[in-house]
């Protein structure tokens, strides 16, 4: 069950360096590919994202999704921190809001909260209780400027 | 790209974009690429141990996929937010039993504009997306917002 008394909790904030390679191994795993030399030339190279207006080669839109993973302890670490049953998990919402584009050589800064705890239906009725869980994570980038709002909804059902 | 604001109309459909049939291996490769080691997606014997018949894909995985529909029609710096609700579970296919158990683990993205507006001094669109598997169960729907030329 998660813990209400998280509502409005702060994780450490985290930074990390956007990789390169990092962004083409994520590319070569949504379009199913085996090798990260056949995805999408934007993904790795850097003159052909300069060339279609990036500073450098930019991120997939879902790639956003690793930096809570990579910098707030894991899945379990996060999962830990807010008190919820990893085995009663789903997500049920994503959205990312983009402000600038991101990409490879940036060095981010991620805020990550709990931004909402609710509870869905009644405890009483079996399957239709629900308890419900928001994350939000603001990054930003070098110059302090917010490049990004995550909001990541799970339910424990 | 070519896409700009003056040639798409309100009801234009995005191309529709589909995944191959989705393996253990590519839930393993996107659990590697995005540091999601959740075991449901991995390890049948967890997924067993929570009352479901094996493994599931990410959802993240799934709206992964429906990011490679959009940016193979929209470039990646047009796009403004990105938003789904995940509706369904998606099993991988069984290569043991590939033939039979390959729709149920490919996915198809379609979507729709549904407005054009302008905001913050840019000319936008809102597309609905949908994805789907080949027996049209739903795995997710949502929008996207895009700022176009």
């Amino acid at each position: 069950m998660a813990d209400k008394s998280k509502l409005g909790f702060e994780f450490p904030t985290g930074y990390l360096r956007v990789e390169k390679n990092k962004i083409a191994e994520f590319a070569a795993a949504l379009s199913q590919k085996d090798s990260t030399n056949d995805v999408k030339k934007i993904y790795r190279d850097e003159d052909t994202a300069r060339s279609e207006g990036y500073i450098n080669i930019p991120i997939p839109p879902t790639f956003p999704t690793g930096f809570a993973f990579w910098t707030a302890g894991g899945l379990f670490g996060i999962i830990d921190k807010v008190g919820a049953d990893v085995t009663k998990l789903l997500h049920s919402e994503e959205e990312y809001e983009y402000f600038a584009p991101i990409c490879a050589g940036d060095m981010l800064t991620a805020k990550m909260k709990v931004a909402d705890m609710y509870e869905r239906g009644r405890k009483e009725r079996k399957g239709r209780y629900f308890e419900i869980t928001v994350l939000e994570t603001e990054v930003f980038n070098e110059k302090n400027e917010l490049v990004l709002r995550a909001r990541t909804t799970f339910v424990e059902r | 790209m070519n896409v700009c604001y003056d040639n798409i109309q309100t009801g234009d459909m995005m191309p529709p974009y589909t995944s191959l049939p989705i393996t253990r291996t590519h839930l393993v490769r996107y659990a590697g690429a995005s540091g999601d080691f959740n075991p449901l997606h991995h390890d049948e014997s967890f997924a067993k141990a929570i009352g479901l018949e094996t493994v599931i894909s990410h959802g993240m995985f799934i709206m992964g996929i429906a990011g490679e529909a959009i940016t193979a029609w929209i470039d990646n710096k047009c796009l403004r937010k990105f938003s789904v609700h995940f509706m369904g579970m998606t099993q991988p296919a069984d290569l043991d039993d590939f033939e039979n158990t390959k729709g149920r683990a490919t996915i198809t993205v379609t979507g729709k504009v549904v407005e054009k507006f302008e905001e913050n001094g840019e000319k936008r669109i809102r597309c609905d997306i949908i994805a789907q598997d080949a027996l049209g169960s739903r795995k997710l729907s949502g929008y996207f917002i895009a700022s176009l030329p």
